[in-house]
């Protein structure tokens, strides 16, 4: 797909889009519409969900999943709550993604509701809960 | 009733640290569990408290074999964060350094399979032929290794007029000797015994797990960040991309060889190409803020940087996914089925980089009896 369709199936699901360059697309949502719009790329024939990343934002976590629209990169993002970072699984739909939302976890304290495995990927065992190395209050 | 075979995190079969723990029933493999992180050093939280130029040796330092594919990456997204283009010369000394470890992580790849399998001739043969491209990288960068070329902006070091016949006279003798080794892999009967039919991993699977890189193009998945979202100056330069549709090791040993050959083409047109004009432009050290999300083909498979900045001299984040990280859910389907005796191979197969792929939290230090990591729900059985 190209920039200006990605733009257009997902039209209806996003607060925001932002092409930035021909294969470079940028769009903000919120939690309860990102679903939809995964599944109408789904159905557009998206199928490879490159990885989700997760950036603290002070009083809320951003969610971002980068995926190939071949060729165009699509980041779609949305803000959690830092009080309550409860999202629900996306590996029913992209069945790859299943480490990033572990990682997710552990290093971001996201709650990924539903997801087959919620066990820690890189942390050791002995790792104290509720502290998740990538939030900005966790000093070294 | 299964057996438990513990593999790791030290092993002989293994060249860095990972546990696997593999059920078998007799000699068949019906289930395994994978265990990352006992090589963590907390670099993408390094990088929030480092300036953008520090970074750029964070970044090389992930990982030895391709530290030219981070550090591409890397400036490549703080450039579209800045908002700067990279001068053309650039762009090409870039594509050829990339290229250049593309063949040297290739042959260092196909050295460690044919040991794997115990043909330590090839081995040795691979690893003599490796040594010319790390000559020509010692060349052009000054290093064997890490060549330290890229900064934000442009490279560090100019490829000269003088370095030209050197390196095609090198690519030359490099593509005769791959031709060589292609035909010995292609028709030896202790390869094709050991490789073909092996850790197959179906196009459907590939698909469904996003796998990345030659594993995937071994698989039959028609995808390479060189082509369908070119970088630096691989839109102007003309490659096959290859793939293969069996997804077995042996599939996966074809595809490398033949893209060595497909890397020696592209830097044979990058050298003689080369613009003239500067090395680099200048970048502000403080930089508004952005967001900003670059990818390129390193040889194990696509490589993702995403940064964020905030206005300061140091990036709010920058998420890095490298290509093993999203290769190993691959392993449950390559797996389950096979064999223990196919464990060292089918492992080495996906050219495993344990370095880049733990590179996410902090130090790891303990052994303990109960598994953190479950492929089950991605073993499939096959047949």
């Amino acid at each position: 797909m190209k920039a200006n369709e990605v733009a257009k199936v997902i039209k209806k699901y996003v607060n925001k889009v932002k092409i930035v360059k021909e294969r470079r697309v940028f769009a903000t949502t919120d939690k309860k519409r990102c679903r939809a719009a995964l599944l109408a790329l789904k159905q557009r024939g998206v199928q490879h969900l490159l990885t989700i990343s997760g950036v603290d934002r002070g009083n809320a976590i951003t969610v971002v999943y980068h995926l190939d629209c071949n060729p165009v990169l699509l980041s779609l993002k949305f803000n959690l709550p830092k009080g309550k970072p409860n999202v629900r699984t996306v590996t029913d739909i992209f069945p790859g993604a299943i480490l990033y939302e572990r990682e997710q976890m552990e290093m971001l304290g996201i709650k990924v509701e539903g997801h087959p495995d919620p066990s820690r990927l890189f942390l050791p065992d002995d790792w104290p809960a509720e502290v998740y190395p990538l939030r900005k209050e966790v000093k070294k | 009733m299964t057996f438990i075979v513990p593999i790791g995190p030290q092993h002989p079969a293994l060249k860095e640290p990972v546990y696997f723990r593999f059920e078998t029933k007799g000699e068949e493999i019906v289930n395994l569990d994978v265990r990352l992180g006992y090589v963590h050093r907390g670099i993408e939280r390094a990088m929030q408290e480092r300036s953008y130029l520090h970074n750029i040796y964070l970044s090389e330092r992930i990982c030895g074999i391709c530290n030219v594919g981070h550090t591409t990456t890397y400036c490549q997204a703080i450039e579209q964060l800045a908002g700067i283009e990279v001068p053309d010369r650039a762009r090409f000394i870039r594509t050829i350094l990339c290229e250049l470890e593309r063949i040297h992580s290739h042959l260092l790849w196909a050295g460690i399979a044919a040991h794997e399998i115990g043909f330590d001739t090839l081995f040795m043969l691979f690893w003599r032929d490796r040594e010319l491209v790390l000559d020509l990288k010692e060349m052009i960068s000054g290093n064997r290794q890490m060549s330290a070329s890229n900064t934000l902006g442009g490279v560090r070091r100019d490829v000269k007029p003088e370095h030209v016949p050197k390196i095609l006279r090198t690519l030359d003798k490099l593509e005769k000797e791959t031709k060589h080794y292609i035909n010995l892999c292609i028709s030896d009967r202790t390869i094709l015994a050991r490789c073909a039919g092996v850790g197959v991993l179906p196009k459907s699977d590939a698909k469904k797990l996003c796998a990345a890189g030659p594993t995937a193009r071994a698989s039959g998945v028609d995808f390479d960040i060189r082509r369908d979202d070119p970088y630096e100056a691989y839109d102007e330069i003309s490659f096959d991309v290859i793939t293969r549709p069996d997804g077995d090791v042996f599939a996966r040993v074809v595809v490398r060889l033949l893209e060595i050959l497909e890397s020696i083409k592209i830097s044979r047109q990058a050298v003689k190409a080369l613009p003239k004009g500067p090395l680099r432009v200048k970048i502000t050290p403080k930089i508004e803020p952005n967001e900003a999300v670059a990818r390129v083909e390193m040889p194990r498979g696509e490589l993702l940087y995403y940064a964020v900045s905030n206005g300061t001299d140091k990036p709010e984040r920058v998420r890095i996914r490298t290509p093993t990280y999203a290769n190993i859910p691959t392993f449950g389907p390559m797996f389950v089925g096979g064999t223990i005796a196919e464990i060292p191979i089918v492992v080495a197969s996906i050219d495993p980089c344990i370095a880049c792929t733990d590179r996410v939290a902090l130090v790891d230090s303990h052994t303990d009896k109960t598994r953190i990591v479950s492929l089950r729900e991605l073993g499939r059985r096959k047949g």
